[in-house]
C-alpha cells in the first residue's frame, strides 16, 4: 500500500511539474501585464518602469528560473493585482471552495446512493420513474440559470433566504443548493445503472430465495458491488467542484477559487494564477489517492 | 405529522433567521468589482476609488459635476497662481488623520511625490504626462507646485491626489490613513470592507455613522440585494434590472462611445467619406432600444458638463441620400470607396455591444460602404486603439469608449487628437494650435478655445464617428435621500447621503 501511495505520488509530482512549465509559459502567451494594468494613456516610460518593478523585461527564461527558484522556497511571488503574497490570496479562496466542495459532495453521494438505489429496486415503478424524471433535469439544468431564479423565488419572492454573500449559515443554502443539482442528477443515474445490474446478479437471487429482507439486499448486498462505476463519478464531480465553480461563486458572490482563477488569468496576474493550478492540482491529486484506496477498501479483489 | 411540523418549524425559522438588515445609520454598499488594493494612489481606478475617495483620503480640492459646482476647497482653502505661474495652495488648519497625527503641508508634499515615484506602479502620474510638477513646503500651512511647462489647471490635476501622511512609506499600503470621516475597520478580502465614523473628523459630522462595501459581479444579484434590503446602494445595475421608479435611477456616466477614424489610410483621408459616414447613422433610432433612454447623442469625446462644451455643435443627421451622394461623388473623384472598412469593436466593453457595432455595420452598408465586423479582447484590441499603430492596416473604425469626468477637455484632447496624441486618428495642425493654446489659458479664454475645438473637430475636421454619451444605473434603498451623478463612476462620497 505504502509503495503504492509513494509511486503516485512520484508520479503526479512529475505532473505537477510539468503543469507549471506548460502553465508559466502559456499564462505569459496572455500578453503583457503593463498593457493591463496600466491606462491606455500611460506612457512607454511608464510601462517600462511597470516591467522593471514585475521582473518582466527579463528573458522569459530567467523570469522562470527566478519562480522556480522561488517556488522550491516556498514563495509563490505576489500578486501584481492585489500587491500580497499569491499563496495567501489563494489559500484563503481555496478554503472557501474546499468548504463548499466537500459539503455539496456529502449531501449530494448520501442522496444520490439513496434514491439511485430505491429507483433501482423497482425499475419503472413510480418512484422510478420520478427519480429519473428529476435526475435527468437535474444533470441537464444550466447551473446559472437555477441561481439566478433561486434568487428570484428564494430571496426576492419569498425573502427566506439571503441572495448571496457568506456570512451565516443561511448564506450556504442556495449556493449548496445549485451546486447539488447537477451531480445529483449524474450520480443518481448512475446509481440506477450499476443496482440494476447488481440486484440481477445471482448472488442478490440467492439472497432473496433465502429470505433475506429488502433493505439488507439493497444497502449490504448489491450496494457495496455496485459502487465502483460511482465513486469514479463522485471523484470526476468533486475534481471539478474542487477547480471551483465558477458560475455559482460569480454570481453568489463567493470568494473561491474558481472565480479568483478566472479573474487573475483575464487580469495577467500570472503568480496568483500559478498559486491557484498548482493548489488545486495537489487537493485533486489527493483526492484522487483517496478514491484508489476506496476502491481496494471496497474491493477485496483490488489490492495495490 | 412529525414531519410536516419540521418542515414547516424550519422554514420559520429560516424566515425569522434572515439575516436581520440594516435600519439604521449604516449603509451597504454593493460594488460590482471586488476591491482587491486600497491604495490611495490607485483611487483613480473607480472601484477603489469609490471606497477611498472623500471617505479615507481626502484631496486638496475636489471636482462638484453639479450644476453650479465646479472645482471646490477641501483640504485647501484657497488657492493662487503667483507671478511665475506656479500655484500657491492655502492648507486648513487643526486637520488630523485618523491615526491622531497633524495635517501640514509635508503631508501634502510627500503625498504628490510618493504618487509619482516611479518605483511603485501608481496610476496617477499619468495624468501627469508631458510636464514635470515640484512640490515645495513654504510654511507648515502653505505649500508651492511650480509646473513646467505652466499648468493653469494645476488645481484641478490635484484633486487626483490623495493625501497620506508623511510617514506613509513608498510602496502599496493595505491600511490607509487619511484626514476623511471614515477609517478602514474591517477588510476581509474578497469579501467586505467595513468603514467607520471617525469622531475627531474635522469637518461636518456626515449622517452615515458606517458602511460596509460588498462585491457581485452579476448586476441581476446587485439589483436584487437592494430589493431585498441586504444592500442600500448598487452603484450600477443593468438597464432591463432598472424598473422600480422609486430605487431605480439613470444618470449621464461620463462615458462616450465613439468610432475612431484613421485619416491617414483611404478612404478615411478624404472628407466626402467621413461625412458620408456620420450622415449614414440613425443614432436617434439607437436611443430606447439598443442604448438605454436617457443616453445623449455625443458630438464631442467627453459628456456635456465639460468646459467648454460648445452647445451650438449640432449632432449629424441621418440623411442616407445624402451619405450616398456624397460617397458616389468621392468615387467619381477617384476615391477608392469601396475599400472593405473594418469595424472593430472590444469585447464586452459595454452593454448591446455587439447589437450596436452589427447595426451600425448594418446602416454604413445600407449607405454603400464595404463594412466587415471584428471583435478583439482586450489586449489585442488595445494593439489598434494606441500608437504605433499595425503597418500596413486597412482603413479601420475602432469603436471605443472613453471617460472623462474630471470637467476638462484637456483629459481627453490630446491623447484623442493632437498629431503626436496616442490614440488620435488626425494630424491637423490647426488642432494642435487649439489645444496647446486652450491647455495654456485659463478662465474666458479656455474656455472659448474648447468651444473652438470642439465645433472645428466635429464640423470641419469630421475627426471621428461619434456616437453616445452613455447612462448607467443605480438602485437606491428607499430609506436613502441620495441620487447617483456623473462622480458616482469614480467616487462615491458617504458625506452626500443621507437619511429620509
Amino acid at each position: 500500500m505504502m509503495s503504492f501511495i509513494r509511486k503516485r505520488a512520484f508520479a503526479s509530482l512529475i505532473s505537477l511539474i510539468l503543469l507549471v512549465v506548460a502553465v508559466f509559459f502559456l499564462s505569459r502567451l496572455t500578453g503583457d501585464p503593463a498593457a493591463l494594468y496600466l491606462p491606455s494613456e500611460a506612457s512607454e516610460e511608464m510601462r517600462q518602469q511597470f516591467r522593471e518593478i514585475y521582473g518582466l523585461n527579463d528573458p522569459i527564461l530567467v523570469q522562470f528560473g527566478r519562480y522556480v527558484w522561488d517556488l522550491l522556497h516556498l514563495d509563490f511571488g505576489d500578486s501584481v493585482r492585489r500587491a500580497r503574497p499569491a499563496f495567501e490570496v489563494v489559500s484563503e479562496a481555496f478554503l472557501w471552495t474546499l468548504q463548499l466542495a466537500v459539503i455539496t459532495m456529502t449531501l449530494v453521494t448520501v442522496a444520490a446512493i439513496v434514491v439511485g438505489s430505491m429507483a433501482a429496486f423497482r425499475v419503472g415503478g413510480f418512484f422510478d420513474r420520478i427519480a429519473s424524471l428529476t435526475s435527468l433535469i437535474g444533470a441537464s439544468a444550466p447551473d446559472f440559470w437555477v441561481a439566478i431564479v433561486a434568487i428570484v423565488v428564494f430571496s426576492v419572492g419569498l425573502g427566506w433566504l439571503p441572495t448571496s454573500g457568506t456570512g451565516s449559515v443561511w448564506h450556504w443554502i442556495l449556493p449548496i443548493g445549485v451546486l447539488f443539482i447537477r451531480p445529483f442528477g449524474l450520480i443518481v443515474q448512475v446509481v440506477r445503472g450499476s443496482m440494476i445490474n447488481a440486484l440481477s446478479s445471482a448472488y442478490v437471487k440467492t439472497a432473496r430465495a433465502k429470505g433475506v429482507k429488502t433493505r439488507p439486499i439493497i444497502f449490504v448486498h448489491a450496494l457495496r458491488n455496485a459502487m465502483l462505476p460511482v465513486i469514479t463519478v463522485i471523484g470526476d464531480q468533486a475534481a471539478a467542484l474542487l477547480n471551483g465553480a465558477v458560475v455559482i461563486e460569480t454570481i453568489f458572490g463567493f470568494p473561491g477559487v474558481g472565480k479568483l482563477m478566472i479573474d487573475s488569468i483575464l487580469q495577467r496576474d500570472f503568480n496568483v494564477v500559478l498559486a491557484a493550478i498548482m493548489i488545486t492540482a495537489i487537493a485533486i491529486f489527493l483526492m484522487n489517492l483517496l478514491i484508489d484506496l476506496a476502491y481496494a477498501l471496497l474491493d477485496p479483489r483490488i489490492r495495490y | 405529522m412529525i414531519r410536516r411540523s419540521l418542515i414547516w418549524g424550519t422554514l420559520a425559522a429560516a424566515t425569522m433567521l434572515t439575516p436581520a438588515f440594516a435600519q439604521d445609520s449604516t449603509v451597504r454598499i454593493v460594488l460590482n468589482e471586488e476591491v482587491d488594493l486600497l491604495e490611495p494612489c490607485m483611487s483613480t481606478r473607480s472601484n477603489i476609488g469609490r471606497v477611498t475617495l472623500q471617505n479615507i483620503n481626502e484631496t486638496l480640492a475636489f471636482l462638484d459635476l453639479r450644476e453650479g459646482g465646479g472645482l471646490q476647497p477641501k483640504l485647501a482653502e484657497s488657492w493662487e497662481q503667483l507671478e511665475d505661474g506656479s500655484w500657491r495652495f492655502h492648507l486648513r488648519q487643526g486637520v488630523t488623520f485618523s491615526d491622531g497625527t497633524g495635517f501640514d503641508a509635508r503631508d501634502v508634499k510627500h503625498s504628490f511625490d510618493r504618487a509619482m515615484d516611479p518605483s511603485i506602479t501608481c496610476e496617477v502620474p499619468r495624468y501627469f504626462g508631458g510636464m514635470t510638477i515640484e512640490a515645495e513646503v513654504v510654511d507648515d500651512h502653505t505649500i508651492d507646485f511650480k509646473a513646467d511647462p505652466q499648468q493653469p489647471i494645476l488645481p484641478l490635476l490635484l484633486t487626483l491626489i490623495s493625501i497620506v501622511p508623511e510617514e506613509t512609506p513608498i510602496e502599496f499600503v493595505r491600511e490607509p490613513i487619511g484626514t476623511g470621516p471614515y477609517t478602514l475597520t474591517e477588510w476581509t478580502p474578497g469579501q467586505r470592507i467595513v468603514l467607520s465614523l471617525r469622531d475627531d473628523y474635522w469637518g461636518e459630522t456626515p449622517a452615515v455613522t458606517g458602511a460596509t462595501y460588498l462585491f457581485r459581479a452579476d448586476p441581476a444579484v446587485r439589483a436584487a440585494m437592494v430589493a431585498t434590503g441586504e444592500a442600500d446602494i448598487s452603484p450600477s445595475i443593468a438597464a432591463l434590472d432598472a424598473t422600480n421608479p422609486a430605487t431605480d435611477f439613470s444618470y449621464l456616466d461620463s462615458e462616450t462611445v465613439y468610432g475612431r477614424l484613421d485619416h491617414s489610410v483611404a478612404p478615411f483621408d478624404d472628407l466626402r467619406v467621413r461625412k458620408a459616414m456620420n450622415l449614414a447613422i440613425d443614432r436617434e433610432a439607437f436611443i430606447g432600444t439598443l442604448v438605454p433612454e436617457g443616453a445623449l447623442l455625443a458630438t464631442a469625446v467627453y459628456p456635456p458638463p465639460t468646459l467648454g462644451w460648445n452647445e451650438n455643435v449640432e449632432v449629424w443627421p441621418y440623411d442616407p441620400e445624402e451619405a450616398a451622394r456624397l460617397l458616389e461623388e468621392a468615387k467619381a473623384d477617384g476615391v477608392a470607396t469601396d475599400t472593405p472598412i473594418t469595424l472593430i469593436g472590444r469585447t464586452a466593453n459595454f452593454p448591446n455591444n455587439v447589437e450596436i457595432l452589427e447595426a451600425v455595420q448594418q446602416m454604413l452598408q445600407e449607405a454603400g460602404f464595404t463594412v466587415e465586423l471584428q471583435f478583439y479582447e482586450v489586449a489585442e484590441f488595445e494593439k489598434l486603439y494606441s500608437k504605433p499603430y499595425p503597418e500596413g492596416r486597412g482603413p479601420m473604425v475602432v469603436v471605443a469608449m472613453h471617460d472623462n469626468s474630471r470637467g476638462d477637455p484637456s483629459f481627453s484632447m490630446y491623447f484623442k487628437y493632437a498629431s503626436d496624441g496616442r490614440q488620435s486618428g488626425i494630424s491637423d495642425p490647426k488642432v494642435d494650435d487649439l489645444i496647446n493654446r486652450a491647455q495654456a489659458a485659463t478662465g474666458d479664454e479656455r474656455e472659448a478655445l474648447w468651444k473652438e475645438l470642439h465645433a472645428y473637430l466635429h464640423d470641419e475636421v469630421v475627426a471621428d464617428l461619434l456616437l453616445f454619451h452613455m447612462v448607467g444605473f443605480s438602485r437606491v434603498n428607499e430609506r436613502l435621500d441620495w441620487k447617483p451623478t456623473m462622480a458616482t463612476n469614480s467616487q462615491l462620497p458617504l458625506a452626500d447621503i443621507a437619511f429620509k
